[in-house]
């Protein structure tokens, strides 16, 4: 303990030179600013801020990524209490009991609610994550390929079982993905695959023209058919933030409690993000809470739980993704790539060979939580001033953007036109209604399944029960069948429901999509 | 025809998965008597994506679940917001125009000739606004990527390659 403790001083040392520190602010503002407009997703603005890392070191490059990732689970809050526009999924429990608080006449205390709640969940998560990795680090070490294999193969159905209410259109976009990673020389043989004689398919697909055409252009395209309707907004109200007192708090501490807890293990759980740690956290205050009948008329309650547990599955986040190279959300999706891209591969070795940048990212997820909270209280009226932008200018700068960070990974004039390829295609995933994170995650993590399972079946005399047959990879391998059986086993439940009860079954195609 | 519109992307994608494993053969690769080429990864992964396919269609084709359900939920949820098919089949024109005519026109110029004519289509209509942010919005660009972030953005070819130099000397970049 005493030596995570020491290296986490010497992380919050180095996070002093300047370019961490100008990341971190850098990472703050534009994180706010990406959660602050409602066009613009928070995995959108991570995506759109990876070109900038490329001249930059690792460890400020993931500072900055962690600070948008951190900051971009709390500025959305702003427009969710003041305007009623979530500028994240993960804000629309928001509406239900922000609004209503600042209609009746408290916008500054519904604003100081999420600020507490944000800067408790921040600084849970920060020492959530400090306690656990190193524990997690240490237990991956006994892996071999087929636990990696086996692991992998968790963190991709984790996604797929929790992308939606399709499973099958997860799996399929899971597929697409996995396949794109085949796409070039093959890592073990050096067999050509699926290159069609085509030499701009000869070094691959990159998985970051996946990501950002299909994340970023797909969303300009799909928002562009619908005429860049949503109308600048007022953006002149006034925007202060009262602080609740400790009496005020004293009574939320079961809140807070269960809230925080939700947030770590949405956190941890490959698939379940911000967002669903966000709707849990408020459906269980609304089956668990002492004024759970109050809910949704404007009680602190309903501010605290949803914000406090969609930023406390930052932490949770970052475990998996330090200790084991498994990212669990788009967003972690996109800081496991800036590593890969910098030549850095997470797992249990990264605490030894690279001990100073893991314990710098970590303090700087503390100083992170300080700062976004400094930022929303001090400075987020400037930020709001960006709603007054029209929605076809900012879009024109994202296209934009898509274009040059997919051009700067290579300087190759190819990788526009996969960006114009995986634009259109992310269209008509939003269009058709296939989630595009699977397909994210399988580009990024297919090659290590592809290599772990290769390694485990040559090692192994091609033994497929040598996945169940291990203690750890059964284990882990189980609890995959797990996550894939319990969307059908739910599906089928609604089912028999929606026999039994003919309304239920109108409603549920409605209620099914997300 | 609901059901036909559904049935449709699980038939092309079913048949795209038996074109590619077929061409899974066509790996060249030295791999030892039963142990697995390079082919076994995708083979796997299109028989998974077949399965599926195959899946939905029976599904869907039989009704297992109610059909006109989700047709009358997609249908509602299309409603909530009008829908303009030809900006986004000009957005579509010009995005995949900028990509050949970057090397032409170089960054500067087809950047701010793409940023305004995508406000344009974007039923943003004040000219004056449109011009400063694409000619600014451009020249910062260049500015950032090739003064800090040193990313050799395309110059183009001819008069537009002079152009695009002369900028460059102006804001100072070598």
């Amino acid at each position: 303990m005493d030596g995570v403790l020491h290296q986490l001083a010497l992380g919050f040392l180095h996070l002093l030179a300047p370019a961490n520190a100008l990341a971190l602010v850098v990472g703050l503002v534009v994180g706010m600013l990406v959660a602050v407009l409602p066009g613009l997703t928070l995995v959108m603005g991570v995506v759109l801020a990876l070109p900038f890392t490329y001249g930059m070191d690792v460890t400020p490059s993931i500072v900055l990524l962690t600070a948008m990732y951190l900051s971009g689970t709390y500025g959305g809050a702003f427009t969710s209490i003041l305007f009623r526009i979530p500028g994240e999924p993960l804000d629309v429990p928001l509406l239900w009991d922000g609004y209503p608080m600042a209609r009746q006449g408290h916008p500054a205390q519904a604003l100081g609610w999420t600020l507490l709640a944000a800067l408790l969940g921040g600084l849970i998560t920060a020492i959530s994550a400090v306690a656990l990795a190193v524990p997690f680090a240490r237990f991956a070490l006994r892996f071999d390929s087929p636990e990696y294999f086996a692991i992998v193969l968790f963190g991709l159905t984790g996604v797929v079982a929790l992308a939606g209410d399709s499973l099958a259109k997860a799996v399929v976009s899971l597929c697409i993905g996995l396949l794109l990673a085949t796409v070039g020389v093959d890592s073990t043989y050096g067999a050509d695959r699926f290159t069609f004689d085509v030499p701009m398919l000869k070094d691959g697909v990159e998985y970051l023209t996946v990501m950002v055409g299909a994340y970023g252009l797909g969303e300009v395209l799909a928002r562009m058919e619908q005429g860049f309707a949503t109308p600048p907004l007022d953006a002149t109200q006034k925007v202060d933030t009262r602080l609740p007192r400790w009496r005020e708090v004293r009574g939320l501490l079961p809140t807070i409690g269960r809230s925080s807890f939700i947030g770590i293990l949405c956190g941890i759980v490959p698939g379940a993000g911000a967002t669903v740690g966000s709707f849990v956290a408020y459906g269980a205050e609304a089956q668990y809470g002492r004024r759970r009948e109050q809910l949704g008329t404007g009680i602190p309650e309903g501010i605290v739980a949803p914000q406090l547990a969609s930023t406390a599955t930052v932490g949770g986040h970052m475990v998996p993704l330090l200790a084991l190279g498994i990212p669990g959300s788009g967003a972690t999706a996109v800081i496991l790539g800036a590593f890969l891209l910098h030549g850095v591969q997470p797992g249990p070795q990264i605490f030894q060979t690279s001990g100073d940048m893991v314990y710098t990212i970590f303090a700087s997820m503390f100083a992170a939580v300080m700062g976004m909270c400094l930022l929303g209280y001090f400075a987020i009226r400037p930020l709001i001033w960006v709603l007054r932008l029209p929605e076809a200018v900012t879009s024109a700068f994202v296209a934009l953007f898509c274009f040059v960070g997919a051009y700067s990974a290579r300087n190759s004039v190819t990788d526009l036109w996969m960006i114009v390829i995986f634009g259109i295609v992310g269209y008509f995933f939003e269009k058709m209604r296939f989630p595009i994170a699977p397909m994210v995650l399988g580009c990024i993590l297919g090659p290590v399944a592809e290599s772990s399972f290769m390694t485990s079946m040559i090692a192994y005399s091609n033994d497929w029960a040598v996945f169940f047959t291990r203690p750890i990879s059964g284990v882990v391998m189980a609890l995959t069948i797990l996550a894939l059986a319990f969307p059908l086993v739910r599906h089928a439940r609604r089912l028999v429901r929606a026999k039994r009860n003919p309304a239920f079954g109108a409603q549920m195609g409605s209620e099914a999509r997300p | 025809m609901t059901r036909l519109r559904e049935i449709v992307p699980y038939l092309a994608l079913l048949a795209g998965a038996a074109f590619l494993y077929e061409r899974t053969g066509a790996f060249a690769a030295f791999s030892r008597p039963g142990q697995l080429g390079p082919d076994a990864w995708p083979k796997a992964i299109l028989a998974l994506l077949a399965f599926v396919c195959v899946f939905e269609i029976a599904r869907r084709a039989w009704s297992w679940r109610s059909a006109t359900v989700e047709a009358k939920s997609e249908a509602a949820t299309g409603e909530q917001a009008q829908r303009y098919p030809w900006l986004l089949a000009a957005g579509v024109a010009i995005t995949v125009l900028y990509v050949p005519a970057i090397s032409v026109l170089g960054f500067f110029l087809c950047t701010a000739i793409y940023l305004a004519a995508f406000m344009w289509i974007g039923r943003y209509r004040s000219i004056g606004v449109i011009a400063a942010c694409s000619l600014i919005g451009s020249l910062a660009f260049v500015f950032v990527f090739m003064r800090i972030v040193y990313v050799s953005l395309p110059l183009g070819m001819g008069p537009f390659r002079t152009l695009s130099t002369g900028l460059l000397a102006v804001l100072g970049i070598h």
